[in-house]
């Protein structure tokens, strides 16, 4: 079903509870999500971190990479999410955080959750309960709502940090040949990644700029994202002997 | 030793004048240490003529040579994506049209596939049995996407462009970027050395202008290579009788108006109908003999057009600016330090938009020869004036092509156009080869051919000219048939995909304005 996302109140979604397994269907079969600085050092651990276009502006994301294709997410399993950690786009579903004008108040606004209603994980009797019986949000509702602020900062950073990369040309083209047990070849298109000849060749004080906002860390750890590169095909691998 | 140049002067700014002295200074860099200067002089008194506004893909590498994001020039120009040309009534006067598109055919220069094409010719159009791109353009799509980079393409293009907004945006980018020195003032006098080069120029009020080399961009006026030198002018309206244009702009009645990828070309009773379409508005022009019809009637035309194409009110509410000129060029472009770049040089009508590309290709030559000094200077002189008369003859005999398959025989003007007295000889002879064989690169001479074979097949198939098809009995042909049969069917593959894929130009304009392109 398509997303329908409406704002949450607790008139309407009073007795809606959330299913938080893992699982393809709950629309956890997706390869890749968007990703933050702010989760890098958690992120690079489990999975390669890429840059992708945004199909609607253009615009580079970071992004962690789970498949070599659409809706192949090779960290699913039947017993769930296999890996140490979840990414932030994956743990904040069914919800979405948007910005609301604030009547009255010229161009002010205020941060607001919408849910997608048409979530499978949406329904009434099974899962984490948002409100509470007798008033109030639930202890779930409110980490998520925290993790949901966390996104639109880290949403913010993200614009800054691309702009900062793309300003001093670090963002290249990467076309990766994938060829797999079975003697398939794939070849992936519309990954960008670090250029490091461009890295090497900064002098102290650009690196210097790139450390007071903390980019420095987040280029090396996309960079040491990229051995789990070979975890994915690994995955991969496993899963065709598996067959 | 000899005068090196230093000093290039650069007179009049026009979009001849700007591109000139970008595409010199991108390449000779003003600003470096030693670096030569390049000077524009501009009159404050004299307005562009500003109707040069559709370009051919060579102008994505001029904008990019001269540093420009596309991103801006989009923005600031109110461009928009040209994918080639669309004649309609050109063939019958009917309802009939046919393209010619800037992407070549696939694999054109390892297979004749206009000759396996010959047998289909009843089922598909040339164009679109060769090129996703004709399809796209009945669609008005976009050559590209929002994440492909910028000047990278689906398929091939080039603008439609506000030419007043285009000399504007290359002046701040020239004179702030690029170190263009910029001088807005009236030229009074030329002067010359006692060798017979130009010396200097004399302004009204900014004083003597000295220089090593002098570029005429001075439009029909050519107050160098025709006012001091007196170069004498040829003109080809023995082969070309268009004469005379008539120019309006039609705004857009809506923001979401379809922009059209091709300049649309409507031949008229005596002459054809120009349509630009850029995001905020239309250029419509009509461009005639006025030895078959007079201004009158040339305008009654000209707002029937407009009329049916943008209600009785915009046609109504326009008037339309008169331009005489007489087709053909200077006898020579480079006369001792001075060079004719742009409407000085020469103008025919713009059937092919052949203005901006020669003064990209003018500037380019300029720039890459720039000569070192004044000894060598007539060297380059001659190379250049034998690569663009060569040029200006081609030019003239692919327009010349489009008037003579026509079987239109409503008027003299279309019965005229096919006296062989009006052909060129070298057409005639073509003409009669392109019977059993179809136009092929040994046809051409040069290897840097303004128009390459791809393009006279793409005029002839899509006039209805008959070529000789495969040949049972000759090897090549039965040898590529095959691969021949391949393309064809991946053609409408590709054609199918870019369909899903491709936004309308409308939809990737706004995105442009929104978010911009990414430069990888």
């Amino acid at each position: 079903m398509a997303n329908k996302h409406v704002l949450l109140n607790n008139v309407d979604h009073h007795n809606i509870k959330i299913i938080t397994e893992r699982s393809a269907r709950y629309g956890d079969d997706v390869s890749f999500v968007m990703t933050f600085p702010l989760e890098f050092r958690r992120i690079q651990s489990c999975y390669p971190i890429f840059f992708r276009k945004d199909a609607n502006t253009g615009n580079f994301s970071p992004i962690a990479l789970f498949g070599f294709e659409p809706r192949e997410n090779l960290y699913l399993s039947d017993d769930g999410w296999d890996a140490q950690y979840v990414p932030l786009m994956i743990q904040r579903q069914p919800f979405l955080i948007g910005l609301q004008r604030v009547e009255g108040e010229g161009d002010a606004t205020k941060p607001v959750v919408s849910i997608d209603i048409n979530s499978p994980r949406v329904n009434e009797s099974e899962g984490e309960a948002l409100f509470l019986e007798h008033g109030g949000t639930s202890d779930y509702l409110a980490a998520m709502t925290e993790l949901l602020e966390t996104i639109r900062l880290a949403d913010e950073m993200n614009t800054d940090f691309v702009d900062a990369l793309l300003k001093l040309d670090l963002i290249e083209a990467v076309t990766m040949q994938v060829e797999l047990k079975d003697g398939s070849k794939h070849e992936m298109l519309g990954y960008y990644t670090i250029n490091e000849e461009k890295l090497d060749a900064l002098d102290s004080e650009t690196l210097g700029e790139l450390h007071g906002h903390h980019y420095l860390d987040s280029i090396y750890m996309i960079l040491a994202s990229l051995s789990c590169f070979r975890t994915l095909v690994q995955k991969k691998n496993d899963q065709l002997s598996a067959q | 030793m000899s005068k090196p140049v230093n000093t290039v002067v650069v007179v009049g700014g026009g979009t001849a004048g700007w591109l000139t002295a970008g595409l010199l200074a991108a390449e000779h860099q003003p600003l470096q240490k030693s670096g030569p200067r390049i000077v524009l002089v501009e009159s404050p008194d004299v307005a562009s003529i500003g109707v040069g506004e559709g370009t051919w893909p060579t102008m994505r590498t001029s904008l990019q040579t001269m540093g420009i994001s596309e991103t801006d020039f989009i923005r600031r120009c109110d461009a928009s994506f040209k994918q080639g040309t669309r004649f309609a009534g050109w063939l019958d006067g009917r309802d009939e049209s046919y393209y010619h598109p800037f992407a070549l055919p696939q694999r054109f220069h390892e297979i004749d596939l206009a000759r396996h094409w010959q047998p289909l010719r009843e089922k598909i159009s040339y164009a679109n049995a060769v090129t996703p791109q004709t399809m796209a353009c009945d669609h008005a799509l976009a050559p590209k996407q929002i994440t492909t980079p910028e000047f990278a393409s689906n398929l091939n293009y080039g603008y439609h462009l506000d030419a007043g907004k285009f000399a504007k945006f290359l002046e701040e980018h020239c004179v702030g970027k690029l170190g263009v020195t910029h001088i807005l003032d009236n030229v009074v006098a030329v002067n010359a050395a006692d060798n017979g080069d130009i010396k200097s120029l004399s302004t009204r009020s900014s004083g003597t202008i000295d220089g090593d080399l002098f570029i005429d961009c001075t439009g029909f006026a050519a107050l160098l290579i025709g006012g001091h030198y007196g170069i004498p002018f040829c003109s080809k309206q023995d082969y070309l009788f268009n004469d005379r244009a008539l120019a309006v702009q039609v705004p857009r009645s809506s923001p979401h108006e379809t922009i059209a990828s091709t300049t649309l070309s409507t031949a008229q009773r005596a002459g054809w109908i120009w349509d630009i379409a850029l995001p905020a508005r239309r250029g419509i022009g009509y461009v005639f003999s006025s030895a078959h019809t007079d201004d009158d009637e040339a305008e009654a035309d000209l707002r029937r057009y407009i009329a049916s194409t943008a209600g009785d009110a915009a046609s109504e509410s326009c008037s339309p600016r008169k331009i005489t000129f007489n087709p053909g060029h200077r006898e020579k472009l480079w006369h001792r330090n001075c060079v004719a770049v742009g409407l000085s040089g020469g103008f025919v009508e713009p059937l092919e938009a052949s203005a901006l590309v020669m003064i990209e290709l003018s500037a380019k030559m300029l720039s890459e020869q720039l000569p070192a000094n004044r000894s060598v200077m007539d060297i380059v002189a001659k190379r250049f004036n034998d690569k663009f008369l060569y040029d200006w003859h081609r030019i003239i005999e692919f327009l010349k092509l489009h008037y003579v398959l026509s079987r239109r025989d409503d008027t003299d003007y279309w019965r005229d156009n096919r006296d062989a007295k009006t052909i060129p000889s070298d057409l005639q002879e073509s003409l009669e080869l392109w019977r059993f064989q179809s136009p092929r690169y040994q046809d051409l001479s040069h290897v840097d051919e303004l128009f390459p074979a791809a393009s006279y097949r793409y005029v002839l198939y899509g006039m209805n000219f008959e070529t000789e098809g495969p040949d049972e009995r000759r090897r090549s042909d039965i040898a590529t048939r095959a691969t021949a049969e391949g393309l064809f069917s991946d053609n409408i593959r590709r054609t199918t995909q870019l369909l899903k894929a491709l936004p309308t130009n409308r939809e990737l304009i706004g995105k442009i304005h929104e978010f911009g392109f990414q430069k990888i």
